[in-house]
């Protein structure tokens, strides 16, 4: 074979690195999707929810059921999902996870290590209990939600292109990023929200009933994983045991961010995703995966708090 | 006070200088696990009177405003016995956020402001209750008028304030909320005494308006310069009550010293 010339060689090089800078920042949005359910529990109530992974594959599962039942197009079907997994979110920490806060357990008297390993043990057990439900009703099965957008793509030059629907999905990270921070900053359920983040006992003290505050933030967080979840579900199939591989990527992410800031998530998806791209571009498919976390490594040995820690 | 009457109240009875009550409790008790920190205390709170409780530290004076804010109810960890009775309501078995939609507000020690958010921010979540929600933007200007510097500093960050200011931060959240009855924690601690000077004329001025206040203070003759009654706690117990003029200063230093002989040892 004889080698390119050497203007072609650049020209490849260019576009080798055009696209994996625009598909790998593309992909982190919706890899912040993914994350941040996580980082708003965590934000707001300091729970390390085991169980996220299991809520993003519960609203793929969601998705794909209604779509399977209501003839509607695809994206349609969020107007269901959302207040569904908001319900869902609600009500579990109202009914379950308020009990076993790290705030209640310091109502009790239990010690500071104990309290944290409650929340964390129960949603373990809540995430188990989840996928073999799944499992029992939907079999191992893979599932996917149809859809004709799931090969089309947006050319931007001759052999630079990128995929529809990431493309969207980056814009719904954006939008649902400035809706998030303006809700936060302006309207007073926000304010609330931001207030019990800071101090839940002196949040109390303005008459703001922090459980009812939890499960708003966890309402919230199932209902950004349920799009996410659907999000997952047009791009790939998926299992009732895939949310672990789901949990480590918000992990990754929310390690490069921050665990408690959207922005980071957002800046924490398009860097992981970049990096994943160009290791796969370079080194193999393989790489890709061993790439990101080498990524989220080297942000835990310098940076520990995260690139957007507060 | 027919509310007083009307609801069954175990005070409906006139209390100090014949006048109905706006704050009873009786026979207080409090606990952190097993160490006892307040003693079967009692007292009243006339409406629109300064009551100043003053007291050495470890006295019991913030556990008494965090009994009456409800945040002692909390279980193993902290619990109250005894009765706390506000405007005709018992409050001793609610939760804080209950407490203070009926009214009651307090201006904790170290303020406990609302770090991440702004001087505005942290004065509108003081108006979170629903009854004072549709008149913050109002109480805002109120509060801006009170403490014009924070009007100046709207928007900035409190983290980045000076102590007198988020001092004037924590008063105005707490007003936010239209209380009835403000309990203010440490008044004074850390705070310069220019500032000093000046909160206290802030709080001669909220009282005017005939908001009743209760202050916890270490500084003895500021709160007595304020106060229209004072009791005098020790070891967890009230050891003096009285209008600051029927009470010399040798006796509210012996009780505020414990001259007398310790409460608890024999």
């Amino acid at each position: 074979m004889t080698p390119l010339p050497f203007e072609e060689q650049v020209y490849w090089t260019v576009i080798d690195i055009a696209n994996a800078f625009l598909t790998g920042a593309l992909l982190g949005g919706t890899y912040a999707m993914i994350a941040y359910g996580l980082a708003l529990s965590f934000g707001v109530m300091r729970l390390v929810n085991l169980a996220h992974g299991e809520f993003l594959i519960v609203g793929a599962y969601l998705s794909a059921v209604i779509l399977a039942v209501v003839p509607i197009p695809p994206f349609f079907v969020l107007v269901f999902v959302v207040p569904i997994m908001f319900a869902l979110g609600y009500g579990l920490q109202r009914l379950l996870l308020n009990r076993v806060s790290v705030q209640s357990m310091e109502r009790r008297g239990m010690s500071a290590n104990f309290g944290l390993m409650a929340p964390i043990l129960v949603t373990f057990g809540l995430g188990i209990f989840i996928s073999h439900l799944l499992l029992s009703i939907f079999a191992s099965d893979a599932m996917s939600i149809k859809n004709n957008l799931a090969f089309s793509a947006i050319r931007l030059s001759m052999d630079l292109s990128i995929s529809t629907l990431r493309f969207i999905f980056f814009l719904i990270a954006i939008a649902l990023l400035i809706a998030l921070t303006i809700f936060l900053r302006r309207t007073a359920l926000g304010r609330a929200i931001r207030a019990t983040s800071d101090n839940p006992t002196y949040a109390a003290l303005m008459g703001i009933r922090t459980d009812h505050i939890f499960a708003v933030a966890l309402g919230l967080s199932l209902a950004i994983s349920g799009v996410a979840g659907f999000m997952i579900g047009m791009t790939r199939t998926f299992q009732p045991f895939d949310g672990p591989q789901f949990i480590l990527t918000a992990f990754g992410v929310v390690i490069i961010g921050s665990m408690d800031s959207l922005v980071g998530c957002l800046v924490g998806g398009i860097l992981l995703g970049i990096v994943q791209v160009l290791a796969g571009t370079y080194f193999g498919p393989s790489a890709q995966l061993v790439g990101g976390y080498m990524l989220v490594l080297f942000v835990l040995a310098f940076f520990r708090e995260g690139l957007f820690s507060k | 006070m027919s509310t007083l009457a009307r609801r069954g109240s175990l005070f409906a009875e006139a209390g100090r200088d014949g006048r109905f009550p706006i704050l009873s409790v009786k026979g207080l008790s409090a606990w952190y696990g097993e160490l006892r920190a307040l003693f079967d205390v009692s007292f009243t709170v006339n409406p629109g009177e300064v009551l100043a409780v003053i007291g050495a530290n470890g006295a019991g004076k913030s556990t008494l405003l965090k009994s009456i804010t409800g945040m002692m109810n909390r279980g193993a960890a902290a619990h109250i016995e005894g009765a706390i009775e506000f405007q005709g309501r018992r409050l001793d078995k609610l939760r804080t956020e209950r407490i203070v939609a009926t009214g009651v507000t307090m201006v904790p020690e170290g303020r406990h402001l609302f770090q991440r958010m702004s001087v505005e921010e942290n004065l509108l979540v003081g108006a979170h209750i629903s009854r004072a929600q549709p008149d913050a933007r109002r109480k805002l200007d109120e509060m801006y008028a009170l403490f014009p510097r924070l009007a100046e500093r709207r928007d900035q960050p409190v983290r980045q304030m000076s102590g007198g200011e988020q001092q004037m931060v924590a008063i105005g959240r707490a007003l936010m909320s239209s209380p009835a009855l403000v309990l203010f924690d440490e008044l004074s601690l850390g705070l310069a005494p220019i500032v000093v000077d000046d909160i206290y004329e802030r709080l001669k001025e909220i009282n005017r308006t005939g908001l009743t206040c209760v202050v916890i203070e270490q500084d003895m003759k500021k709160a007595l310069s304020v106060a229209d009654h004072v009791i005098v706690m020790l070891e967890g117990e009230v050891v003096l009550e009285g209008a600051p003029h029927e009470l010399s200063e040798a006796e509210i230093t012996d009780a505020y010293f414990g001259s007398r002989g310790s409460a608890h040892t024999p």
